[in-house]
C-alpha cells in the first residue's frame, strides 16, 4: 500500500510550521543564507481553514492515481509506494491539477528560465520527502503532533480496531 | 572548516513567553549557524513552533524589511540635522550630556525610560530601571507590558497579590476544565496551545469565550461567541450563577478570602438573562459555563489580550481571579489563573522592576523600608513617588501645557512605540515634541526616525543572560554568534551612560548583575545562574540559594495568597461599554490580533526569509463573508480601512470565523499598520489602551491596479527610510 500523511484537525492549530518545513526540506539549509528573493517558496501541502476545521491537505498517494492517469508527458509515476513527479518530464499541462480530487497538486514557478525568458512551470505535490529528509519533514516539525505518516501496517491496525469495536457494539 | 570550531549551544527561544529550548549548531570560526532544532525544556518538551524552528536568520541581516543598526549615530546639530556616525565615546557623551542638561533644567521626573521586554534579557532590564532610578532619580520607568498585560498585573495584584500565572504551562494539560477567555494560544503561544490540545485529548472540557472562531474556539466543547467588549458582563454573570446556585467552595471562601458582600453587591445584578442582553449569548450557555467551571477543583482560566486590552481590562482580570477563589481553584496543581505573557521577556521585565511603582521583585517604591534598602545598595537617594506609565507620554508631552511638568527626555530600549502604541499619528507628534529621544535597538524601526541618538545593541543570540518565561521560569540565554559591527550589549551601553553622568556602573558579565539583583529581591534570591544551569529552569518564588529550594511550580499553596495578610480579595465592577462604539460613519468594530509567524513590531521576523514568505505586507483585514458581500469585496483585494484617527491599506480576507460587524487586523504590518486606527483610550488603573475595540470603516477601491502600485510604492518608501535601498541617506 502507498503511505500517505494524515492530518488530525483536533490537534492542528493552523500554524503552518509544516508548510515552511516542506520548503526548507526541498530547498536545503542554504535557503537561510542566500538572497532572500533567490528561491521559490512552494510548499507541497496546503493549509485549509474553514469555520470548524484547520488542517493541511497533502497528496493521498492514491493506489490508482488520477493525476498519473491524466499525465500527458508520463511525468507522474509510482516508485517504492510513493507517487512522484519527474520534474524534467513535466510540461505543466495542468491535467493532474484538474484530475486530483483533493486539490493536492498545483502548478508552480521554478527557478529555471525558459528560452523566452519566462520561468519554467511544473506540477508540485507531496513526495513524502523521499530523498530529501529522514522522515516527512512536516510530520517531524509539527508542534502538536497533528500529522502522521500512515503506512500499510497502521491502516490495518486501525481497521482491525474499528472492526473489533463495531463487533463489540453489535454484541450489546 | 576547522572541525573543533563547531559547537552546540543551547539557549531559550527569543519569541513569545513559552520559553522553548533550542539547540544551535554553530561554526564558531566562521561565525555561522549550521543547524537549529528544539530540545527538551520544562515548557516545550522538545517541540517548537515555526518561529523557533525558522526564525533566526534575521541575525544575518538579510535586509528584507529593515537593516541592522551597526554604528552609534547622533544628530550633532539639533533636531533637524542629519544623523552622523560617531564613536561610542562621542555617542555616550552626547547622550549623557543631554540627559544631565534636561535633569538639571527640568528635574528628574522630566525623564522616562522604556525598558525592553525582548532580546536584551533580565540583566539589561535590571540595569535600565537602576539607571532610571539611581542616575536620573525618577520612577518614570515602564515597558511594553503596559500595552499588553499590565491589566493582568494590576487586577491580579489587587485580588490575589501576585500578577503572574498562578499555574505553570505543563499543568494546563492536566486540567479538567479550561475556561479560555480572550486568549488565542494558537497564534500567541503555539507551544502553550499544544497543552490545550493535549488537555482536550486527556478529557478536559474546554470552554472558549471569544468573539471570533479561534483555533481554541474551534476545538472547544462550548464556544461562547460573545460580543466584543462585553467580557465584564460575562464574568460577572458567571459569578452570579456560582453564588446564586450555591456552587461556592464555602470552606475556601471563608478561610482565604474577604470582600464577599461587596462583590455580591456588584454581581447580583448580572443574572444570566441580563448578561445575555449585553453579551449576545444565551442565558443557558452562561449557566452551563458557570456550573461546569465550578464543578472541578482543576479548573483553569487562561486569558490573553482579549480581556486586558480594554478600558475595563483590570476589572475583568479581578473577576477572573474572583471566580477561581469562589470555587477554591487555587493552591493545587492544574488550577488557578493563567495570564499568558506575549513577548519572550514581558514577565522578566516586570520581575526586574521596569514598572513605575515597584523595584525589582515587586517591592513597592512607596514603602520606606524598601526604599532604604535600595538606597543603601545603590548608594543614592531615591524617589518615593510612583512614576508615570509609558502610555501617558502623549499626555505629558503634547497635552501638558506647563513645560515644568512635561517629559523632556525619552530613552527607549528595544521597543518601537511608533509602531506598537495606539493612535500612531499622536505618537509621532509626541516623539517629535520630546526634546531628546534616544533609541537603543538592533534594527532601524519607525521610532528611530524620530531619534536624536541611535545606540546599536547586540541581538538575542549575540549575548548572555536570562529570560523569565510566562510561568515565572528563569532560563538562561547564551551567546550563539559574535555580533557584527560596532555594537554593544544593552546593559553595557546603559552602564556607560550612567558612568559618563557621574554614577559609575561597571559589571564584568551578566552574572554579576544577576547576583546583585537576586540579593535585593527575596523572591528571586535562590535563583542563581548555577541553579538555572543545573535545573534548566527555576520558577520563582525561589527564596533560598541552597539546592533544596528548586523554585515554585504553582502559587498560593494551601490558599495562602500573596497579599500582605495572605487573604484574597473578591472584586469586580459593573460593566460599561467600550469607549468608542460603532456609528453611522464607522459601522464596524475593529479589534487588533496576532499573526502566528510574526512577532511584536516585526523587525525580527520580517527579516526572516521563511516567516516573511508565509505572511507579508500589507497584511489582512479579516471580515465576515456577509460584510464582504455587501461591499462587493473579494479575497486578496486591497481595501482602505479608516477610523476617526487615520487610514491604511490592507488586503481583504473573508472568513466564516468572524461575525458580521466585526473586523480584525494584526498590528505588526508597516503598510497596513492598524495602530494608525486604534484609540488611545486607557484603562483607568492599568493605563492599558483599548486596542481591542474602536469604530472603523472599510472602503472598496475600484482601481485595484492603482492600489497595488500604491502599496508597492509605500513599501519601497518605508524600506528606503529603513536604509535598505538608499544607504547613504541618513536623514
Amino acid at each position: 500500500m502507498n503511505s500517505f500523511i494524515k492530518a488530525n484537525p483536533i490537534r492542528c492549530i493552523g500554524c503552518r510550521t509544516c508548510l515552511i518545513s516542506c520548503v526548507v526540506a526541498h530547498e536545503g539549509k542554504r535557503i537561510f543564507e542566500i538572497d532572500p528573493d533567490g528561491y521559490n517558496f512552494n510548499p507541497r501541502l496546503f493549509m485549509v481553514k474553514t469555520a470548524r476545521v484547520s488542517a493541511p491537505v497533502h497528496c493521498r498517494h492514491c493506489e490508482n492515481p488520477a493525476c498519473k492517469a491524466s499525465c500527458t508527458s508520463g511525468a507522474i509515476f509510482v516508485k517504492d509506494n510513493v507517487v512522484l513527479v519527474d520534474t524534467k518530464k513535466c510540461i505543466g499541462c495542468k491535467n493532474c491539477v484538474i484530475a486530483c480530487p483533493f486539490g493536492a497538486v498545483e502548478i508552480v514557478e521554478t527557478a529555471e528560465v525558459q528560452n523566452d525568458g519566462s520561468p519554467r512551470k511544473i506540477a508540485n505535490k507531496c513526495d513524502l520527502c523521499v530523498g530529501v529528509a529522514d522522515s516527512p519533514s512536516c510530520v517531524k516539525v509539527c508542534p502538536t503532533e497533528a500529522l502522521a505518516l500512515v503506512t500499510d501496517g497502521d491502516l490495518s491496525q486501525s481497521v482491525a480496531d474499528k472492526r473489533r469495536n463495531a463487533a463489540a457494539a453489535a454484541a450489546v | 572548516m576547522a572541525k573543533n570550531s563547531v559547537k552546540e549551544i543551547q539557549t531559550t527561544c527569543c519569541y513569545c513567553g513559552t520559553g522553548c529550548q533550542l539547540l544551535f549548531t554553530v561554526d564558531q570560526a566562521a561565525n555561522k549557524i549550521l543547524d537549529v532544532h528544539p530540545v527538551w525544556g520544562r515548557t516545550n518538551e522538545g517541540t517548537a513552533c515555526l518561529k523557533g524552528w525558522y526564525g533566526w536568520d534575521y541575525l544575518n541581516d538579510p535586509q528584507i524589511l529593515t537593516k541592522r543598526l551597526r554604528e552609534p549615530m547622533i544628530r550633532k546639530n539639533g533636531r533637524k540635522s542629519p544623523l552622523e556616525v560617531v564613536s561610542w565615546d562621542e555617542a555616550i557623551k552626547f547622550v549623557a550630556d543631554n540627559f544631565k542638561r534636561i535633569k538639571e533644567k527640568w528635574g528628574p521626573d522630566s525623564f522616562l525610560g522604556a525598558a525592553s521586554a525582548r532580546g536584551p534579557g533580565n540583566e539589561a532590564g535590571y540595569i535600565t530601571q537602576k539607571f532610571t532610578r539611581a542616575v536620573m532619580g525618577t520612577n518614570n520607568i515602564d515597558h511594553c507590558a503596559r500595552i499588553c498585560h499590565a491589566a493582568s498585573v494590576a487586577g491580579s495584584r489587587q485580588t490575589i497579590g501576585e500578577g503572574a500565572m498562578s499555574l505553570s504551562i505543563p499543568e494546563i494539560e492536566d486540567a479538567e476544565v479550561i475556561f479560555n477567555i480572550g486568549y488565542n494560544a494558537a497564534a500567541s503561544h503555539p507551544i502553550v496551545a499544544r497543552r490545550i490540545v493535549k488537555a482536550k485529548e486527556k478529557g478536559a472540557f474546554i470552554i472558549c469565550a471569544d468573539p471570533r472562531i479561534t483555533e481554541t474556539a474551534r476545538i472547544s466543547d462550548l464556544h461562547l461567541q460573545l460580543k466584543g467588549g462585553s467580557n465584564v458582563a460575562l464574568v460577572n454573570s458567571l459569578a452570579n450563577v456560582i453564588i446564586s446556585e450555591d456552587l461556592i467552595d464555602h470552606e475556601f471562601v471563608k478561610a482565604h478570602t474577604k470582600g464577599f458582600d461587596e462583590f455580591w453587591e456588584v454581581v447580583k445584578e448580572y443574572t444570566p438573562e441580563y448578561a445575555a442582553t449585553i453579551t449576545g449569548l444565551s442565558a443557558e450557555d452562561i449557566r452551563f459555563t458557570a456550573r461546569k467551571y465550578a464543578s472541578s477543583k482543576h479548573s483553569v482560566i487562561l486569558w490573553g489580550m482579549g480581556i486586558t486590552q480594554f478600558s475595563q481590562g483590570v476589572e475583568t482580570v479581578k473577576c477572573c481571579c474572583s471566580l477561581a477563589m469562589l470555587t477554591g481553584n487555587f493552591g493545587r496543581p492544574s488550577c488557578g489563573t493563567g495570564p499568558v505573557r506575549g513577548q519572550n521577556n514581558v514577565q522578566g521585565t516586570c520581575d526586574m522592576g521596569d514598572l513605575p511603582d515597584v523595584y525589582p521583585g515587586y517591592q513597592s517604591v512607596t514603602d520606606p523600608e524598601i526604599q532604604a534598602k535600595f538606597e543603601k545598595a545603590w548608594g543614592v537617594k531615591l524617589s518615593n513617588k510612583a512614576g508615570i506609565q509609558l502610555t501617558r507620554v502623549p499626555e505629558f508631552v503634547i497635552h501638558e501645557k506647563d513645560p515644568a511638568k512635561r517629559i523632556h527626555a525619552y530613552y527607549i530600549t528595544g521597543e518601537d512605540p511608533a509602531q506598537s502604541d495606539p493612535d500612531l499619528e499622536e505618537i509621532r507628534e509626541t516623539l517629535d515634541q520630546v526634546d531628546f529621544v534616544v533609541v537603543q535597538d538592533i534594527f532601524w524601526n519607525k521610532t528611530a526616525e524620530h531619534a536624536d541618538a541611535i545606540l546599536p545593541a547586540t541581538a538575542w543570540g549575540e549575548h548572555d543572560g536570562c529570560y523569565t518565561s510566562s510561568d515565572r521560569g528563569f532560563q538562561r540565554i547564551r551567546k550563539v554568534l559574535e555580533g557584527q559591527g560596532n555594537i554593544l550589549p544593552d546593559w553595557e551601553i546603559t552602564c556607560r551612560i550612567a558612568t559618563a553622568m557621574g554614577y559609575p556602573m561597571h559589571y564584568n558579565n551578566t552574572e554579576e548583575i544577576w547576583n546583585e539583583m537576586i540579593d535585593l529581591c527575596p523572591k528571586f534570591t535562590g535563583a542563581t545562574y548555577e541553579k538555572m544551569e543545573r535545573q534548566g529552569s527555576v520558577q520563582w518564588p525561589c527564596w533560598d540559594k541552597g539546592p533544596g529550594d528548586k523554585g515554585t511550580m504553582f502559587l498560593h499553596k494551601d490558599g495562602r495568597f500573596a497579599t500582605p495578610d495572605g487573604i484574597g480579595i473578591l472584586k469586580t465592577s459593573p460593566y460599561h461599554p467600550p469607549t468608542e462604539v460603532e456609528n453611522k460613519e464607522f459601522p464596524l468594530a475593529l479589534c487588533t490580533v496576532r499573526e502566528v509567524g510574526h512577532y511584536s513590531v516585526r523587525t525580527m521576523t520580517g527579516n526572516c526569509r521563511m516567516l516573511r514568505n508565509l505572511e507579508d505586507e500589507p497584511g489582512w483585514v479579516e471580515m465576515s463573508p456577509e460584510d464582504c458581500a455587501e461591499l462587493g469585496l473579494r479575497e486578496g483585494e486591497i481595501v482602505k480601512v479608516l477610523s476617526k484617527r487615520g487610514s491604511v491599506y490592507t488586503r481583504c480576507k473573508p472568513t466564516e470565523r468572524v461575525k458580521p460587524g466585526a473586523v480584525y487586523m494584526t498590528y505588526q504590518w508597516w503598510i497596513g499598520a492598524c495602530n494608525e486606527l486604534t484609540i488611545s483610550s486607557l484603562d483607568p488603573s492599568s493605563r492599558t489602551p483599548e486596542y481591542k475595540y474602536c469604530a472603523a470603516r472599510v472602503e472598496k477601491i475600484k482601481d485595484q491596479a492603482w492600489a497595488k502600485q500604491e502599496v508597492a510604492h509605500i513599501y519601497e518608501d518605508i524600506r528606503s527610510r529603513m536604509h535598505i535601498v538608499k544607504e547613504e541617506v541618513l536623514a
